[in-house]
């Protein structure tokens, strides 16, 4: 608790000293007149005068106390104490790397899923995000940003080409030219590098992030991935890399751990992550908010000074005061 | 100096009238002056005086009362004591200082004295001192005492010891006479007790109480104790006494009761002593000083018959 105008106190204080001084000289000018009696044991030997007399005087007292509190609240109140905190901002500073499967059966899961990250990107305030889109080949759509006018367009276009709009075909170039299609553990790795190199290299300077990727993909692997889906989710593991997977077409036959649903779902387990079946692309977002929930990293950043107005303590005293010399005063009248 | 005595005289003659002078004049005679065994003269009958100095004989023959004067069998003294300390200059009940209504009281009897040829004496003072002014006739002497007691009674004086004049008194008079106190509502301590009964038997004592002013009002009255802007302070030692507290029904009711109470134990103890008391609020004092001489005429006290 600070005073943001110290000088108050000394000035009141000057001002009372003053006042009382001037009011001391005044009443020694002209003293009120007197009645001149004898005798007073006829009253003040009375027990009930004597017990009027202490609580004329407890209320006296109470009347010239709670005048000195208003006072010295007021006084307070005007110097206007500050409360100045040190603060750590809560900062939000998550990296996602949007992973989407565009193979033919994906369309309508990714743009549920683009549609949902357009409505949160919205929000985001630190957050960076990147796309990467992978069928027998993985593209990078756009890297980590935190350019949000860019990703809303970035995601737009997306989410058109996914709804199969005329003119979009072109948006999955590139995507096709290898051997095979869904490729999913080179996509998951592409998903991985595109994260800065990070503990790697030593080179991250700045507070430390959260990572996690949104894999959305029915892994039917057709073909020959360099990294095989085990091999890409130890290389998430060891850059720190949540892994949460969706999976419109889980369809797997039986609880074998091979079974293509069961691998990916260890595998995002295996990193941290959530694995997720949606039912259909409306629950989409129900299942995004979980993820949020999961990933709710929270990083302290530097230390800031707030200097907020807390007047409400010397406020509230010199209430308090100012209705006990109410009722004082009230007692007092006789 | 304004006279004290025409100040006194004028109360005599104009607020009561003129007939209260006649009145108060035939109750002192018939009080103190007694029959001589020498007929003087016969004059017609005032209220107050006794009945049994009515000539009948005289009166069947002139159709109104008429009274037979004798001659006064001697002289007499009357002595006025007076407290003079610093309780004389507080506050009487109508609130003017009690010394005030000692003022007029004092001259009042002294004034009756002087028309009956008696000689007036006073003892005055307070604790530190008493003085004495002996015996003398003539209104400058009267004026004289009068100015003694109003000039000793301030402010500033010591504190009020009535027993002192009282054991002066007592010491230094050992012929009967006429002794008249105007004291204020003290209560009588055992050594006042003891001087007074002495002095009862020695003399003839006549009492006026002066009575203080009221401390709370009683319960129910209007009236406040203490005028606004008056502040009430003891005048014994300066304390400050304040009136809001007073003004609590409880405490109004019980300073009623205790003034009740009070007023009892000072009038058991004139009665246990054979005093004749008197009471004045300070605006009765004719009244007050008629009174008393009738229930002194009426107690028997009278020294003469």
């Amino acid at each position: 608790m600070e005073l943001t105008l110290w000088w108050m106190l000394p000035l009141a204080t000057a001002v009372g000293i003053v006042a009382t001084l001037i009011l001391l000289r005044r009443g020694r000018g002209k003293q009120p007149q007197r009645r001149y009696i004898a005798h007073r044991e006829r009253l003040a030997a009375l027990p009930e005068y004597r017990r009027a007399l202490r609580s004329h005087r407890r209320w006296l007292w109470i009347a010239a106390v709670s005048a000195g509190v208003l006072l010295a609240a007021a006084v307070v109140a005007a110097a206007r104490p500050v409360q100045s905190d040190v603060v750590q901002p809560e900062t939000r500073n998550r990296d996602i790397v949007l992973c989407l499967d565009v193979s033919g059966s994906m369309g309508s899961t990714d743009s549920a899923l683009v549609e949902v990250f357009a409505d949160l990107a919205k929000e985001f305030d630190g957050e960076r995000i990147g796309m990467v889109i992978f069928d027998s080949r993985a593209v990078q759509l756009f890297p980590l940003t935190d350019d949000y006018a860019y990703i809303s367009t970035q995601l737009q276009a997306a989410r058109d080409a996914f709804d199969g709009k005329e003119g979009t075909s072109g948006f999955f170039d590139g995507t096709w030219s290898g051997a095979g299609s869904s490729l999913i553990g080179d996509g998951l790795a592409t998903c991985v590098q595109s994260f800065p190199a990070g503990d790697d290299t030593g080179a991250e300077t700045g507070p430390e992030r959260s990572r996690s990727v949104i894999l959305a993909t029915d892994n039917f692997l057709s073909g020959t991935p360099i990294f095989t889906l085990e091999e890409a989710g130890e290389l998430a593991t060891t850059r720190g890399v949540h892994v949460h997977a969706l999976n419109p077409g889980d369809f797997d036959s039986g609880d074998a751990s091979d079974q293509p649903g069961a691998r990916l779902k260890a595998v995002a387990e295996g990193t941290g992550g959530v694995y997720a079946t949606p039912d259909s692309p409306d629950s989409v977002s129900d299942i995004v908010a979980k993820v949020q929930a999961t990933e709710a990293l929270s990083y302290r950043a530097a230390p800031e000074a707030v200097v907020t107005d807390s007047p409400a303590v010397p406020l509230a005293v010199g209430l308090l005061a100012g209705a006990s010399l109410l009722i004082a005063a009230w007692k007092l009248e006789p | 100096m304004p006279s004290l005595l025409k100040k006194v005289k004028s109360r005599l003659f104009i607020a009561a009238r003129r007939r209260t002078l006649g009145m108060l004049d035939g109750e002192y005679g018939s009080v103190f002056k007694g029959r001589g065994l020498d007929f003087d003269e016969l004059r017609p009958y005032v209220p107050g005086d006794d009945v049994r100095d009515i000539d009948w004989k005289a009166t069947a023959r002139h159709g109104s009362p008429l009274i037979r004067r004798y001659i006064s069998v001697r002289r007499q003294t009357v002595l006025l004591v007076a407290d003079t300390g610093r309780n004389m200059a507080a506050a009487s009940k109508d609130g003017n200082a009690k010394r005030e209504v000692a003022l007029d009281a004092l001259g009042l009897i002294g004034f009756l004295a002087l028309r009956h040829g008696d000689d007036v004496a006073l003892v005055h003072g307070d604790a530190e001192k008493t003085r004495y002014f002996p015996p003398r006739t003539g209104e400058e002497h009267l004026e004289r005492l009068l100015g003694a007691i109003h000039d000793s009674a301030g402010r500033e004086s010591p504190r009020s010891d009535l027993s002192c004049q009282l054991r002066f008194t007592l010491r230094n008079f050992r012929q009967r006479m006429l002794v008249f106190v105007v004291a204020d509502e003290f209560l009588p301590d055992a050594e006042t007790e003891s001087l007074l009964r002495r002095l009862q038997a020695r003399h003839e004592i006549l009492w006026l109480t002066v009575r203080d002013a009221a401390l709370a009002v009683e319960a129910h009255a209007e009236l406040a104790p203490c005028p606004r802007g008056f502040k009430t302070v003891d005048i014994s030692d300066g304390t400050y006494l304040p009136d809001a507290p007073a003004a609590r029904p409880s405490v109004r009711r019980a300073y009623a009761e205790a003034m009740k109470e009070r007023e009892g134990v000072r009038r058991e103890f004139y009665r246990r002593l054979g005093v004749t008391e008197g009471v004045t609020g300070g605006d009765d004092v004719v009244p007050a000083l008629f009174r008393l001489l009738e229930l002194h005429r009426m107690t028997g006290r009278a020294h003469a018959g």
